[in-house]
């Protein structure tokens, strides 16, 4: 970048001469003083003296164009020839690359620190929860945001910001810029639209493809750091399904503070979010003793440590934080108002048990439960049970193969994105296992909890076996009807199972437990023939009551199958439940209107606020549900809460709101209960169709600049550089903010930038005016595809 | 040998050369004031904003980038754009007011808003300012600190000046602001008052 700056001055030394003869000539031709004004076509009226104004000369624009877009032809070509390496606009990347400083605003000394990402020109940036949420281990109440201002230098305090958007559990944050770094607001319309990435499609992740990880390597100490790293697998989580982590390999080591920041795919677009989340044990390597925090004049072991994390190993896709970007951007919030939809905290040590394995995962639960597996395997998870365990929870999983580590399996140290208790797991498939004996070990915040091991290798045996476990009710033909896994409440539940090698004779034992309590159990002795699928029924005295049921099938003693199911819904006779029901928007400005309000499907405009409301039945408390809202197919929240209302009821309100009114679009709410969606319903607000936020593109070149007396060869402070929107040319332009593309200021040194990235092969024209200098502009600026990012401009103005 | 050139002169000029001098003198007086008339009316030169929702008809200096998409902080707003430094501005803005609303009211409420924003902002003075249709508007001179380029350019503050004008009128409170740095407040300060006298609302 810094031979990039000598180029440029080197032509614009050339410039300089060449000028010098131009500003001769000009002066021969048009006398010395001439315009003060650059426009051609503006539309006159009589002022008050009755006068009107004649229209400058459009000769004299026109050679004035001739001359920009001789220093264009000349210099941006130039300039492009040594900037057109790559598509991956690695300058913009690390402008749009921040570092996040967590202060307690006592005495603004640092409580935590890490990397984020603008992800959207009003200041949206995207980063880890963990570093930046007021915790025990983060005491911080004031988020600095620094900026990389210059290639290769440390980060420069510019903003603060505030959480807009958090998830704990899958440790994402969105901040927004809100103040100056001197504590004033920043009027948002103030604000200037910031350099900052798109956003890929993390499920056309490819194994061994290339990524680009920028953060910060050190507490705002180092220039941002650039580590090319590669895709070295997926694991797996209920959290997602497929794809929750993204694991990497780099070259150099990714410390901690990079933690927050983005790693990018060679279009350029970010794909993941580098996280480790630091246990906070004192005395660990990753906390570090940065600042006299009690200031008593010494640096030392006294002062507050600041939990920095360990090497950065794994992503968190991208398209995790899509509804957290969606909903800040939009500015929509959805509170639940008949429970409230704060996550319970749990007053129990966390624990894991009940370790088994299973070679893959059907609808988030086991296929089969295995106690080896043959050589060649490419799928493998380990499943257990969890309870008390919260957001704020740091689990990690580190496995051995006879021994020996192996950092491709592991799972580092990352925050619980599940619930308080329930079945887990992790694994991956697409991948190869080795022969050998796995053990996987599992820790919580820190602390070695429990482990099981696995032998891997030999020939597949068919061994007897149970799996795919479904859950239904079944019909008259002995069909089993429903979605498999939330049944209604009536009088039997029924569950099959496929059975493969069976001997005859096989002891085989199943046990039903209902909220964790064993309520029926049978022993039996295999006698339904070697292949094929098995019903068994659950149908206890006085009926199946709502709440969280699970079957456990053994054979021989050894878990062999099991699986979780839901009852919740009024007993209607059909398989389908129905757990909530009559969902129905209502436009209203408070609670209280909402029953002089009629609902209805479509509104023609928005209001600043729409209430959701709907019936349930038969719902235990404590059981998990999930609501989830979206605009346009789009998801912008997702909250999955333990049921705490009563069992059943009506009226179910929820309130929709935004800062002035809702945003056209269809709005869809879908109700859940083990990520079944049990009922749904849309409404319509005016055009019911998103408006596009041109703003919003991220793609294109940057475009920056100097701007220098033709004479003295020095910048300009001041200037403006007027970028007109591609539909209107310099004659057509009439001063109007609206023809407007981007507007910039040149600083001290007469540098500028236009912060808005300039589309590729749209016909931008520009205008300079500057007082005591002839102004310039010209048409036909136009971005190539072949052209890189950033574009330089060096523009001689010539003193009138 | 002087007085002899003289008479030598004035006996070779015919009084058509005569004429021919008056003439050029002429053209030359006409073309100058002409030259001056054609300045002037550059400098006062207007362009004309009419708003009927908000019943604003403003003429504005000529040039200056118009821009009326500040959806609540203002309905109007023109900038000299060829300015060095702070871009000196004239702005109006239009606010809701209740039946006990009082134009020096508006004023605190705007300065305890712009305290919030904007850098080192101070209160010069507060005043009435008569107009033609509220002589009971009022005038506030504040002077802050801003700064207009990049976060990632090296831009140094400039001083700024500002005045508004605060008045009611059909249930909406008008503000009136104009803005110019502080080294060219005076010099710049003509245009404000050509736009006043022009403005109806």
């Amino acid at each position: 970048m810094m031979n990039h700056h000598t180029e440029t001055k080197a032509l614009s030394l050339r410039f300089s001469a060449c000028l010098r003869l131009l500003l001769f000539l000009i002066r021969i031709l048009w006398g010395g003083r001439l315009m003060s004004r650059p426009y051609t076509d503006h539309k006159f009226v009589p002022d008050a003296t009755g006068f009107s104004t004649p229209g400058f000369s459009a000769f004299r624009i026109n050679h004035m164009r001739l001359m920009l877009l001789l220093a264009c032809l000349i210099v941006i070509p130039s300039l492009q020839a040594q900037t057109a390496t790559d598509a991956l606009n690695l300058d913009r990347i690390v402008r749009a690359t921040v570092f996040i400083r967590q202060a307690r605003s006592s005495n603004l000394t640092t409580a935590c620190v890490g990397s984020g990402t603008i992800v959207r020109y009003d200041g949206l940036i995207l980063t880890n929860a963990h570093h930046v949420v007021t915790s025990p281990d983060c005491p911080g109440d004031t988020i600095i945001i620094a900026l990389s201002l210059e290639p290769g230098q440390p980060p420069v305090p510019r903003y603060r910001a505030e959480i807009v958007e958090v998830n704990e559990g899958l440790d994402l944050a969105l901040l927004r810029i809100t103040r100056e770094f001197d504590g004033r607001l920043i009027d948002p319309a103030a604000l200037p639209v910031l350099p900052f990435v798109d956003l890929a499609d993390a499920t056309d992740a490819t194994l061994d493809e290339t990524l680009t990880l920028v953060g910060y390597p050190a507490p705002s100490s180092q220039a941002a750091s650039v580590i090319t790293s590669s895709v070295k697998g997926f694991m797996d989580e209920p959290s997602r399904g497929t794809r929750a982590w993204l694991k990497i390999g780099t070259v150099s080591a990714a410390p901690g503070t990079m933690s927050g920041g983005g790693a990018y795919n060679r279009a350029g677009q970010m794909i993941g979010v580098a996280t480790t989340a630091p246990t906070g044990r004192v005395g660990r390597t990753e906390c570090q003793v940065l600042e006299d925090t009690n200031s008593d004049g010494f640096i030392n072991n006294a002062d507050a440590c600041v939990p920095i994390g360990d090497f950065i190993s794994v992503l968190r896709p991208v398209d995790f934080a899509r509804p957290l970007i969606r909903s800040a951007s939009l500015g929509l919030s959805v509170m639940p108002l008949t429970t409230p939809n704060t996550q319970p905290t749990s007053t129990g040590q966390p624990r894991f048990s009940r370790l088994f394995f299973a070679p893959t995962v059907v609808e988030g639960l086991p296929s089969t439960v295995i106690g080896a597996a043959p050589a060649g395997i490419t799928s493998l998870y380990l499943f257990f049970d969890y309870e008390n365990m919260t957001p704020n929870t740091v689990y990690e999983m580190r496995v051995t193969i006879d021994g020996v580590p192996q950092k491709d399996f592991d799972l580092p140290s990352v925050r619980w994105s599940g619930g308080e208790r329930g079945l887990w797991y992790i694994g991956a498939s697409g991948v190869s296992y080795s022969n050998g004996q796995y053990e996987f070990r599992l820790f919580i915040n820190g602390v070695f909890a429990v482990s099981n091991t696995i032998a891997v290798g030999g020939p597949a045996q068919l061994l007897p076996s149970f799996s795919n476990l479904i859950f239904g009710v079944l019909d008259t033909a002995g069909n089993l009807q429903g979605n498999g896994y939330v049944l209604p409440v009536g009088p039997i539940a029924t569950a099959r199972f496929i059975f493969q090698n069976m001997p005859p004779n096989t002891p085989w034992t199943n046990i039903w437990y209902y909220a964790g309590q064993m309520v029926v159990r049978g022993d039996y002795v295999w006698s339904e023939g070697e292949s094929g699928k098995y019903p068994t029924n659950l149908q206890p005295e006085g009926g199946l009551a709502p709440g969280p049921y699970r079957l456990d099938v053994y054979l021989n003693g050894q878990l062999s199958v099991t699986g979780d199911f839901v009852i919740a819904g009024a007993d209607t006779g059909l398989a389908i439940p129905t757990a909530f029901d009559n969902l129905r928007f209502v436009r209203a400005n408070t609670p209280e209107e909402i029953a002089n309000s009629a609902p209805s499907k479509a509104y023609p405009d928005g209001a600043a606020s729409l209430f959701l409301l709907f019936d349930w039945k038969r719902i235990a408390p404590g059981t998990p549900w999930t609501m989830r809202w979206r605009v346009d197919n789009d998801i912008f929240y997702e909250l999955t809460l333990p049921w705490s209302a009563a069992e059943s009821g009506v009226d179910y309100t929820t309130r929709l709101t935004a800062p002035n009114t809702l945003p056209d679009g269809t709005y869809k709410v879908e109700l859940l209960i083990n990520d079944i969606v049990l009922a749904s319903a849309n409404v319509s607000i005016g055009i019911g169709q998103m408006k596009i936020d041109q703003l919003a593109q991220p793609g294109g070149a940057s475009l920056r600049g100097q701007i220098i007396d033709a004479e003295t060869g020095l910048g300009i402070p001041g200037v403006t550089f007027v970028l007109i929107n591609d539909q209107f040319s310099v004659s057509e332009f009439d001063w109007t903010q609206d023809k407007v593309y981007a507007l910039a200021i040149t600083d001290r040194n007469g540098r500028f930038e236009i912060d808005r990235p300039l589309e590729i092969a749209a016909p931008y024209s520009a205008i300079i005016a500057a007082q005591g200098y002839l102004p310039v502009s010209a048409d036909g600026l136009e971005v190539k595809p072949e052209d890189s990012s950033p574009i330089e401009m060096l523009i001689p103005l010539i003193r009138d | 040998m002087r007085a002899l050139f003289k008479r030598l002169n004035e006996a070779s000029e015919s009084p058509r050369q005569r004429w021919a001098h008056v003439i050029t003198l002429t053209v030359g007086i006409i073309v100058f004031i002409l030259g001056l008339n054609i300045r002037n009316r550059a400098l006062t030169a207007t362009s004309v904003y009419e708003n009927l929702q908000a019943g604003i008809v403003a003429y504005y200096p000529y040039g200056w980038l118009l821009d009326t998409q500040g959806g609540e902080d203002y309905v109007f707003r023109v900038r000299d754009m060829t300015r060095p430094g702070f871009k000196t501005t004239i702005q109006i803005s239009v606010q809701p007011v209740s039946s006990d609303t009082t134009s020096r009211s508006i004023a605190d409420r705007l300065a305890f808003k712009r305290a919030r924003t904007y850098t080192d902002y101070n209160v010069l003075t507060v005043a009435t300012y008569p107009l033609a249709t509220d002589p009971s508007a009022q005038s506030v001179a504040y002077s802050y600190s801003t700064r207009e380029t990049s976060a990632f350019l090296e831009g140094v503050p400039d001083v700024v000046i500002g005045q508004d004008i605060l008045t009611i009128t059909r249930g909406q409170a008008l503000i009136i602001t104009f803005r110019a740095e502080a080294s060219v407040y005076d010099s710049e300060y003509r245009r404000f008052r050509q736009f006043l006298r022009q403005l109806s609302f």
